[in-house]
């Protein structure tokens, strides 16, 4: 029984009366006094009250005084009240969650899930796409691209020189720069520091310091000259972790050398930490400058900058895309090179940055949200059971004359108590699992640093679990304040039909199913999809399959004729591969420049013999990949027609192998083997069609490509693939053996097999599909609960109906059928409306989701049967007990 | 004679020491136990009350008056008792090195 005295005892009187009145009493009562003691003492009425006035002074002053005062005291008392009447509640909730500590454990642990999920996934929505990028001013960088319309590529990379022009005639664009970076292909050289080292390196042009607005965090940036060729551009900036792992934060490195690609470079600045684009893997930040041209010509027609340009204060996304167009549509005039390229393409650079990944955290953040709508909707209806169950006690409050505001308020407070101490609970697990999940999304989470609990984090899980606490007390609260006494007794299920809140329950239940039925939905495409990413022919067999990357320095690898001459590093790396396959356990070896999932190969016009491309429209386009001979054999493809052999010498004519896509394209219906393309005026003839691989990503199919002969056309990237006998990677230290036997300077890049190639190829879908079937399992559960709990208590109150259908012929059997039933009924409007919600919400996934459609009826199904199945259980157990009343019994307890 | 900062406050507290009081018997006790040697109005006694009632130093109620008339009484709290102590023994001292000055 609650405690009913309110602490209104000192405050009483000012309910009835304002303070002036009151004033007012007492100083009649004074005068009223005087004139009556004077009065006594000899004089008349008149006279008495005339000389009580006097006596008392300025009477208008002190009555002003007093009200004043009475009414800033009737302020605070109330304040006081309030508090009382506030901290009583919560202690009264405490003590009546104690008194159920299986309620309170349930409801607790309920709303601790839904609470520290959304609060995990949200640290991970506002450190990724909410949260400004750390530079000042965000909001006006931009990623910028050349745009080529006719051949539909918006987001095309920019090339160096037109990237100056670009910068030269900026006005509305207070800067802008380039970068080039792939990860684990861009780097440099490291020598005279222990054994040869790759270094991941960003390559950066002018102006891209400066529109980001980074400042160093120790030296200084490079200026503008030591950013040109023929400049001082032998520079170098370290990454605040490069800086921290290599040097141990010494700052006495700045102004010392650095041999980079056999080159010294003065060691000029520290970046700050918190720069962490375009990666925050990179070591070192070089000028692009010092690229030579063997490596990437810089040419107009070379498009390998992505760029980022700040616009002035003031100036809109409009403004500077028609500035960039207007500067793109004039260079597309004045240089042949450039004519298709007439265009520019702008996108503000949190949107690249987080664009990624952007459908999976929304998608994430709603399921979670669907998971806490649930375990509201639980504990709501769990409150609604506790009510019932104490309706009684209710009832006795209220007709002791407990007001009903105040018993709300009450069990608001208890709801809020719950679900903050919920809340407290669930941001201890939400600290636990963003480390998970973090862990989880290594390597596939764009500014996965920037991710904590931080201060808005904790804010949210505050919020949500204040929001949470109204809503699951709201329902209890609302039946209690209507109906009178006579209603919450009836309610309480003593009439046989059930009340109106079971009603209210059933269709909760309805809500909670609909909402269990989306999740598993959600859970079952998505594994439906990560199913079909497993079955994804690759082109390719990854088993067994070690690669070994490294980068050709031209310098050293020439014929001395012909400095640079491909021919000079052809022969190297033929050196190469020949050692890697006499080594034991070597099964076959060859090269490419960019394997699948590691690169995404060149692209370059080409056309065909009998097809000439009308004047002004751009040759066709296919994607160029360097391979050496016996490449398709050691990674496991299957050729029509052959590949390149030893027979292919720098010497012999030029041959090609394309693959099926462009066989399908170009050649439709044909054989492509024996055709030819052209190159310049020379037919060169296709000798293969290999079979499609896959590329660029797990669900990407693979695009019309041109396979080119390494050693008739050369890079000086190079990957040697090798098929080994045993575990790969214990193959790894001899073939970097050998290659060191044949320049023991060499710097190797990476070393990976392509069974962890593939299988990073799949980390992003496979994070969302473990996600969301954890989201999945838990919606099931809940679900399962809810109805378990509904069912249990309307078997609870329907008791004496169960026994009078037992005493009039029903078997056990025929009582366990109605309540399955029930439950089943309910369960299948609940589904239904699932299976509507889903339809409906089903375009958000479909951006993740590969190979299958977001209504695939097959998942549709078998989800639904999951969840009858699990509907059926959660039914049975309630049942099994209504089947054990004993008729007598239940007829002779009323 | 004027009236000393506070010496109005300890007046009133001192005169709800022995028990609850409606202002007008307040007024009275003053009245009586300076002998009317102070000219004391009602107005700045009401105002002191209400300001020793603001500092939580005394506690109002309404109750019945011996005349059966409703008045509101005044009872000391306990913060009021402690303040009452301490005037007292400031008074004495005060009133003591008075003295000693003014001894021939």
């Amino acid at each position: 029984m609650a405690p009913l005295r309110g602490g209104r005892v000192r405050g009483a009187e000012a309910v009835t009366r304002r303070p002036d009145d009151s004033v007012d009493a007492e100083l009649q009562f004074h005068l009223e006094a005087r004139a009556d003691d004077l009065m006594a003492g000899g004089l008349d009425r008149e006279a008495a009250r005339g000389q009580a006035l006097r006596e008392f002074g300025d009477l208008e002053d002190a009555r002003r005084y007093m009200t004043r005062v009475d009414m800033r005291l009737e302020t605070t008392r109330r304040r006081r009240n309030y508090m009382g009447d506030f901290l009583q509640d919560v202690r009264y909730a405490l003590r009546r969650l104690r008194e159920s500590p299986a309620f309170a454990a349930t409801a607790t642990l309920t709303l601790a899930l839904g609470i520290g999920a959304n609060t995990a996934i949200f640290s991970l929505v506002y450190g990724v796409l909410v949260r400004p990028l750390p530079f000042p001013n965000p909001e006006r960088l931009y990623a910028a691209y050349s745009a080529n319309r006719s051949a539909d590529m918006l987001r095309g990379s920019v090339s160096p020189v037109d990237l100056d022009d670009w910068r030269a005639q900026r006005e509305n664009i207070e800067d802008l720069g380039g970068y080039f970076y792939a990860e684990g292909s861009t780097g440099v050289d490291l020598t005279g520091r222990g054994e040869p080292r790759r270094l991941d390196a960003v390559f950066v042009t002018p102006g891209f310091f400066p529109a980001l607005g980074v400042q160093p965090s120790a030296g200084r940036l490079p200026s503008e000259d030591e950013l040109v060729r023929g400049g001082r551009d032998t520079v170098v900036v370290l990454t605040h972790g490069f800086w921290m792992r290599e040097f141990g934060a010494s700052p006495a490195v700045i102004g010392s050398m650095l041999s980079l690609n056999g080159r010294p470079h003065e060691v000029i600045g520290v970046l700050p930490p918190s720069l962490r684009f375009p990666t925050d893997g990179a070591d070192v930040f070089v000028p692009y400058s010092t690229i030579p041209d063997s490596g990437i010509p810089r040419l107009r027609q070379v498009r390998v900058l992505s760029v980022v340009a700040r616009a002035k204060a003031g100036a809109s996304a409009d403004m500077v895309r028609s500035e960039l167009n207007t500067i793109a549509a004039r260079l597309a005039g004045q240089y042949p090179e450039d004519r298709a390229w007439d265009s520019a393409t702008i996108v503000p650079l949190a949107d690249v940055i987080s664009g990624p990944v952007a459908d999976g955290l929304v998608l994430l953040f709603g399921t979670v949200g669907l998971v806490l709508l649930m375990a509201t909707v639980n504990v709501t209806s769990l409150q609604l059971s506790r009510a019932a169950g104490r309706s009684r006690e209710i009832a006795v409050r209220l007709a002791l004359g407990a007001r009903r505001g105040r018993l709300v308020r009450q069990l608001l407070t208890e709801s809020l108590v719950l679900s903050v101490i919920g809340g407290a609970v669930g941001i201890g697990l939400a600290a636990a699992g963003l480390q998970g999940l973090l862990a989880l999304a290594a390597g596939q989470l764009p500014r996965a640093a920037e991710v904590s609990l931080n201060a808005p984090v904790i804010l949210f899980a505050l919020g949500t679990s204040l929001i949470t606490g109204v809503l699951v007390g709201l329902a209890p609260a609302w039946r209690l304040s209507r109906g009178g006494v006579q209603t919450i007794l009836r309610d309480r299920g003593w009439s046989v039909a059930g009340g109106r809140h079971s009603r209210l329950r059933r269709a909760l239940v309805v809500l909670e199913v609909a909402v269990a039925m989306m999740l598993v939905l959600g859970a079952g495409l998505m594994g439906r999809s990560l199913v079909a990413l497993h079955r994804v022919d690759l082109g390719f067999n990854p088993d067994h399959l070690l690669a070994v990357q490294f980068t050709i320095d031209p310098g050293r690898h020439s014929i001395a004729s012909a400095p640079n001459s491909p021919a000079g590093y052809a022969t190297y790396y033929q050196q190469v591969i020949e050692k890697v396959r006499t080594l034991p356990g070597i099964r076959s070896a060859a090269a490419v420049k960019d394997p699948p999932f590691r690169g995404n190969g060149e692209r370059n016009g080409f056309n065909l013999p009998g097809r000439p491309v009308p004047p002004g429209q751009d040759p066709p386009t296919a994607t160029m990949i360097h391979v050496s001979e016996g490449y398709f054999a050691t990674i496991g493809a299957r050729v029509d027609g052959r590949e390149y052999t030893s027979r292919d010498t720098v010497a012999a004519p030029l041959v090609l192998v394309v693959n099926e896509a462009f066989a399908r394209q170009y050649f439709p219906g044909e054989r492509a083997v024996g055709k030819s393309v052209l190159a310049g005026r020379a037919q060169i003839e296709i000798v293969g069609v290999v079979n499609d691989i896959r590329q660029v990503a797990m669900a990407e199919p693979a695009r019309p490509t041109i396979y080119i002969h390494n050693l008739q056309n050369t890079r000086v990237k190079t990957t040697i693939v090798v098929r080994t006998a045993g575990e790969p990677l214990a193959m790894a230290e001899a073939v970097r053996q050998a290659i060191w036997s044949i320049d023991p300077s060499q710097a190797i890049t990476s070393v990976f097999t392509f069974d962890d190639a593939v299988s990073r190829a799949m980390a992003r879908p496979r994070l969302l599909t473990v996600l969301l079937g954890a989201f999945g399992v838990i919606g099931l559960a809940l679900g399962a609960v809810g109805l378990y709990g509904v069912l249990a208590s309307l078997v609870g109150e329907r008791r004496r109906e169960i026994g009078v259908r037992m005493a009039l012929g029903a078997r056990p059997a025929d009582v366990v059928r109605m309540v399955v039933r029930g439950g089943l009924g309910l369960t299948v409007v609940g589904a239904a409306l699932g299976i509507g919600g889903a339809l409906a919400l089903g375009r958000y996934l479909s951006t993740v989701l590969y190979g299958v459609s977001p209504t695939d009826l097959w998942t549709f199904a078998g989800m639904a049967a999951v969840l009858l199945l699990t509907a059926g259980l959660a039914s049975w157990i309630p049942a099994r007990r209504a089947a054990r009343v004993d008729p007598v019994e239940t007829l002779r307890t009323d | 004679m004027g009236l000393l900062q506070g010496t109005l406050d300890v007046l009133i507290l001192r005169a709800l020491a022995r028990g609850p009081r409606h202002g007008y018997a307040v007024a009275r006790w003053v009245h009586d136990r300076t002998g009317g040697a102070l000219q004391i109005e009602d107005a700045p006694l009401y105002k002191a009350l209400r300001r020793l009632e603001a500092a939580d130093c005394v506690d109002a109620e309404w109750g019945a008056s011996e005349h059966n008339r409703r008045a509101r009484y005044y009872k000391l709290t306990p913060k009021g008792r402690r303040r009452l102590r301490a005037e007292e023994s400031t008074w004495r001292r005060y009133a003591a090195a008075v003295s000693a000055v003014l001894r021939p």
